[in-house]
């Protein structure tokens, strides 16, 4: 365990050299938060509630999950690269188990950029707007457990495309329609309160409101009591399940692998 | 006619490099396609539950977001590598452009067209341009049709003069991709909706400075005339395909000036 959080920190303080990167990155995450409150301000139109909806809850949710999800963004084409140039066999005489490298090192990126992008980004939006407060304390820990749930559910969804390298020859065409799928319907840029009907029926029976409107809707208070504890044990299980998943298809591709290199 | 001759034989090369990896190539074309989709799906998701966005409602919305796509498939391919100029400088392939017997901007126009990209782009634009266009009220006859087409030429001059304009900046700061990054991509992020939803500030950015609003969001208003054109001189929209020739005009003139600084980065 010590090996790998050491991983994590090390890419936290490796993405620290990158100081370019970091301001782009927050002027990015600031002009999309000030296109999109605009855009439902408009969509507002001084209308106080839109189906028990309020203007701050919106703002609210969508600078959470703009900010989650840009905290959340890593090399997607990783295992890919290391495929094309081999040296993914180096990786498997390492006495370290490449996929847990791999997540630690996320989570090392993933920290960094919620420290160096999400909080700025939440203090540039509370003097932009209005948002809402934590429902309460407990909400606010038990919504944190959740964002880190909500973090393994995209990862493994990731890993799952990323594994599919060791029989596709690019990723990168299904990686781009898997993140478009992802932040349509987990809710970043349109909050899953306002999608059709048919479409948050459908939602149900996918991993996505797993990923950034379950903490959510615990932070705005939505969801109290026992019933944060249910939807805990759904993400949990979208974990088990994807993670199971991946865990088959990762067996099966280094099998492969193995047979091609002489 | 020689100049002519060199730019079809630069868009004949980039077809034929692509059409050498065909999985790949349409692969490509149809991740560009759905990720450039995203946002008007939201915006249509949105419109669903809200109906109208400043008086504009979906066919209307997505009429404007067909104008920006159209011109920048012409863009993305037309100005290809302008969108990498500073690499262009740093590895020092610029240099053999210098000694060649053309105009250093006509090898670079339709040199390594990103055809994918304008495949994608274009395929979108096209689909939003047939499923708004008869549904938002625009009576089509010669005069609307000349200002649409006389529209979609003035916004690929504009994006395009944009480009050379900070393509040129690079012969002062070897380091560019910052600025262009901010200032290009950041303001298109604002151009897919009417520009009346933002702040003065942003209006101004818009109108003034990173001219984006006279490549989609004027000329839509010249044709759909919404009620939010009352802020705005009337003015800017019968100006709007003009707007690009002056704005392509001065690039070209900054361009000029700026290339004579060039010095090699290499020895």
């Amino acid at each position: 365990m010590r090996t790998y959080v050491e991983f994590a920190i090390k890419k936290f303080q490796n993405k620290m050299a990158y100081r370019l990167e970091f301001f782009m990155g927050i002027v990015n995450t600031i002009i999309t938060i000030v296109v999109y409150l605009c855009i439902y301000k408009a969509l507002y139109e001084g209308k106080a509630e839109v189906d028990g909806i309020s203007y701050a809850m919106t703002a609210t949710s969508f600078v959470i999950s703009l900010g989650l999800s840009n905290a959340f963004h890593f090399n997607e084409m990783f295992i890919q690269d290391k495929i094309h140039d081999g040296s993914i066999t180096n990786e498997f005489l390492k006495p370290v188990n490449f996929v847990f490298r791999l997540l630690w090192e996320n989570i090392g990126e993933g920290l960094f950029r919620v420290v160096f992008n999400f909080l700025p980004a939440v203090v540039f939006a509370c003097f932009y707007t209005k948002l809402c407060a934590p429902y309460s304390m407990g909400n606010f820990i038990i919504m944190l457990i959740s964002v880190a749930l909500g973090y393994l559910v995209l990862w493994l969804l990731s890993l799952i495309i990323q594994v599919l390298s060791f029989w596709l020859f690019s990723v990168w065409g299904i990686m781009t329609i898997k993140n478009v799928i992802v932040n349509i319907l987990s809710g970043v840029f349109l909050p899953l309160w306002f999608m059709p009907d048919i479409i948050k029926k459908i939602i149900v029976f996918t991993p996505f409101e797993s990923i950034y409107f379950t903490p959510i809707r615990i932070y705005l208070g939505e969801v109290t009591g026992m019933e944060m504890l249910s939807k805990l044990s759904l993400q949990l299980m979208w974990i088990g399940i994807l993670g199971g998943m991946a865990g088959v298809l990762w067996s099966k591709g280094v099998k492969k692998l193995v047979v091609q290199g002489g | 006619m020689g100049e002519l001759r060199t730019m079809m034989q630069m868009l004949k090369m980039s077809f034929l490099t692509r059409l050498e990896y065909r999985v790949d190539t349409l692969v490509a074309t149809t991740a560009v396609f759905v990720r450039e989709s995203m946002n008007i799906i939201v915006i249509y998701l949105a419109l669903l539950k809200f109906d109208k966005i400043n008086d504009w409602n979906v066919d209307e919305m997505l009429f404007l977001f067909s104008i920006l796509f159209v011109t920048y498939a012409f863009v993305v391919s037309i100005f290809a590598d302008l969108r990498h100029f500073s690499d262009m400088i740093r590895g020092g392939r610029f240099d053999r452009l210098v000694i060649r017997p053309r105009g250093l901007l006509i090898q670079l126009i339709l040199n390594n067209a990103d055809l994918m990209a304008s495949a994608g782009h274009g395929t979108l634009g096209i689909i939003l341009f047939i499923v708004s266009a008869g549904r938002v009220g625009i009576v089509w006859n010669a005069t609307t049709i000349m200002y649409y087409v006389g529209a979609i030429i003035g916004g690929i001059l504009i994006q395009g003069g944009m480009f050379i304009f900070f393509s040129s900046l690079c012969f002062y700061f070897v380091e560019l991709e910052s600025v262009r990054e901010i200032l290009y991509w950041n303001m298109r992020k604002f151009a897919g909706y009417p520009i009346s939803i933002y702040s003065k500030l942003i209006q101004g950015l818009m109108i003034y400075v990173v001219p984006f609003a006279f490549v989609n969001y004027f000329p839509a208003q010249y044709l759909l005339r919404k009620p939010d054109m009352a802020n705005y001189n009337e003015l800017y929209m019968y100006i709007a395909p003009l707007v690009g020739v002056v704005v392509y005009a001065l690039a070209y003139v900054f361009w000029r000036i700026s290339v004579k600084r060039y010095t090699s980065t290499g020895n």
